[in-house]
């Protein structure tokens, strides 16, 4: 199934959890709803769900506009944060609970919760009660309830953000090769840009309501189209500098580079602009920019340093065996790594190929 | 030493304290038993001999001035009388501890400070209205029309017990329960009822205890041949001779109904969250 947001927003009061929200989900998509607390994508999640009527605009499933269907009628399968398991039934009566309520006979709700406890490898734990499992347990339970109705859409809330840290890598490979197999549409929403990364086939970054950029994951790494997407996307995030533009060139403290290739410059260009590099574009040793080393941390496979330039503190990647010291100056290479540049006041992309966002 | 002493006697100061507040209820106590099991007391409360006559009602009639009834009759009549309240008091603070707890509309809090309000109002001052309001819906003298009145006394607590068992069930579990299929009604029933079981013998009990121990309006509203146990006790206290040890073998058993409610769900009473705790 299709789902398209047009215009979307929701109001609690004053506050506009979610303002003119603009988003189309393909059939058999993976998406993932990516931003900071407070943003609007769980008010979006429910929204779609319909435990939330929109304040404005509408929320389509194929070309049928939904706002005023109750949830119970939506054909979707949802996984809470909390799973929401109910804790008076055994695991299979949970799993059959969608199929119970639709007065599917007895023999067929069980042979199907059956097989999709299979499919999910929780078949040996159905006769237990959910405060038997453990979490990775119960988050399967809860997976195996939200598929059981082959919904036609399937929403997770947060559906790792409970597990340690090793199951969460396990269970992010076994839910995405999970969806491809399905094909249902998938709309899960994360804070966590690496499991969005991983795992979705295209993110929609939200902040304050609004949308900031949506495309695939590649895409958002590299052509972030303002400062926030920037600085949200990729771990450690990106550096900042602040500069003045003088003709052809970016003016900062302690530095001055080229314009980069691909600058797409307004007619009347701003005066104070954001210069942004990744920690692993960031090149030391070479170049033209003089640094000061502030911190040296090991990360095993990398370094994680921290320079000093002019005012500013930069984090760099770099190989482990560069011998750096604290205190110790150093050349840096910044035009040779992949520039980004924005608009210091409002924080768009100054660069081309961004303009397609 | 000293120190151990002195330790001593704090210790025994606090319990001479604790049992001269005790005292004179673990008399009424001691008293009471004795009385019921003794037979022909001398100085008081000692029996000069222990026996069941006492309790003869269990198997003779009971005369009350110029009627006659039997211990049995009085005991049903309770019962019948308490179980309605109970039952009536637990349905509709069921379902409107629900809505209160989780449907928007209205009026919500103004409802619920109104029944904090109701709750304060004396049942006594209700009694004339309510006898009328009986009167006319032809419930006046009829034990299922009083326990109905009587269960109205005590709605408005029980409204605020069951909101607050209802107000510990998470969110995401209700949503779920939609997102399942289920109308609020079905949640209601197939999600939430079983969830709140406590609750339920909670408010149950509320509903119960308040009407067996009631004697104004049963010994208003009802007529003065359907005795119930407390309107059975008072009016053998308005004989010219009183045999108290009949009478605490009669108040023994009254006991024992609401003693045994208690401990058979006394776990469930020790969760009652009266003003929106966690209750599951």
């Amino acid at each position: 199934m299709r789902v398209t947001l047009y215009q979307l927003s929701k109001y609690f009061g004053p506050v506009k959890a979610v303002d003119g929200l603009d988003l189309e989900i393909a059939e058999g998509e993976f998406m993932a709803l990516l931003g900071p607390s407070g943003c609007g994508k769980t008010t979006t999640l429910l929204t779609i769900a319909g435990f939330y009527q929109p304040t404005a605009g509408e929320v389509r499933f194929d070309d049928r506009v939904v706002n005023d269907l109750p949830p119970r009628k939506r054909k979707i399968g949802m996984v809470f944060q909390s799973y929401a398991l109910y804790p008076h039934m055994r695991v299979l009566d949970n799993i059959a609970f969608p199929l119970k309520v639709q007065k599917v006979p007895r023999r067929k709700w069980e042979e199907r919760a059956r097989k999709v406890a299979a499919l999910l490898e929780i078949d040996d734990l159905l006769d237990r009660l959910p405060g038997q499992l453990s979490g990775g347990q119960q988050q399967r339970v809860a997976l195996a309830r939200a598929l059981v109705k082959e919904p036609d859409l399937l929403l997770l809330d947060e559906p790792l953000s409970n597990l340690d840290a090793k199951l969460r890598i396990s269970m992010r490979a076994e839910l995405k090769r999970l969806q491809k197999d399905l094909k249902i549409t998938t709309i899960f929403v994360t804070h966590d840009q690496i499991e969005a990364m991983t795992m979705a086939d295209r993110i929609a970054l939200l902040e304050s309501g609004r949308l900031q950029q949506v495309g695939a994951p590649e895409e958002l790494y590299n052509f972030p189209g303002n400062i926030f997407v920037a600085g949200f996307i990729g771990t450690p995030p990106m550096n900042f500098l602040e500069a003045r533009l003088k003709g052809n060139e970016l003016v900062g403290e302690g530095f001055r580079l080229p314009l980069p290739k691909g600058t797409h410059l307004p007619s009347t260009p701003p005066p104070l602009v954001k210069i942004g590099v990744r920690p692993e574009d960031l090149v030391i040793g070479e170049g033209d920019v003089e640094g000061e080393v502030y911190v040296v941390e090991p990360l095993g496979r990398d370094v994680l340093v921290t320079l000093k330039v002019g005012p500013t503190m930069l984090k760099a990647l770099a190989p482990p065996e560069l011998p750096l010291k604290a205190g110790q100056q150093v050349k840096l290479d910044l035009a040779g790594g992949r520039l980004h540049l924005f608009d210091a006041e409002t924080g768009q992309s100054l660069l081309r190929g961004n303009d397609a966002n | 030493m000293w120190k151990r002493i002195r330790w001593g006697w704090d210790k025994a100061i606090a319990y001479a304290i604790l049992v001269a507040i005790a005292a004179p209820f673990l008399a009424m106590y001691v008293g009471f038993f004795l009385r019921a099991f003794g037979k022909g007391m001398t100085l008081g409360i000692v029996p000069k001999e222990f026996g069941l006559s006492n309790f003869r009602f269990l198997w003779e009639p009971i005369a009350w001035g110029l009627g006659k009834t039997t211990m049995w009759a009085a005991l049903g009549n309770t019962l019948a009388f308490a179980i309605t309240s109970g039952l009536v008091v637990t349905g509709v603070c069921m379902l409107a501890g629900y809505a209160l707890s989780r449907i928007d509309f209205k009026g919500k809090n103004l409802f619920l400070a109104l029944q904090l309000f109701l709750h304060a109002v004396p049942g006594q001052v209700l009694l004339i209205a309510i006898f009328f309001l009986l009167f006319y819906i032809k419930l006046l003298h009829k034990i299922p029309g009083v326990a109905l009145a009587r269960a109205s006394l005590e709605i408005p607590l029980g409204i605020w017990m069951a909101k607050g068992f209802f107000d510990g069930i998470p969110w995401d579990i209700e949503r779920s329960a939609m997102i399942d299929g289920c109308t609020r009604f079905q949640i209601w029933f197939r999600i939430f009822l079983p969830l709140v079981r406590p609750g339920i013998a909670a408010v149950f009990i509320w509903g119960f205890l308040f009407a067996w121990h009631d004697f104004i309006y049963v010994y208003t509203l009802l007529p003065g041949t359907t005795k119930l146990m407390s309107t059975l006790i008072q009016s053998l206290l308005a004989t010219e001779v009183i045999d108290y040890g009949y009478l605490a073998a009669l108040s023994l058993i009254y006991m024992i109904p609401p003693l045994s409610l208690f401990v058979l769900l006394q776990r469930a009473l020790l969760k009652v969250p009266v003003f929106g705790g966690k209750g599951v």
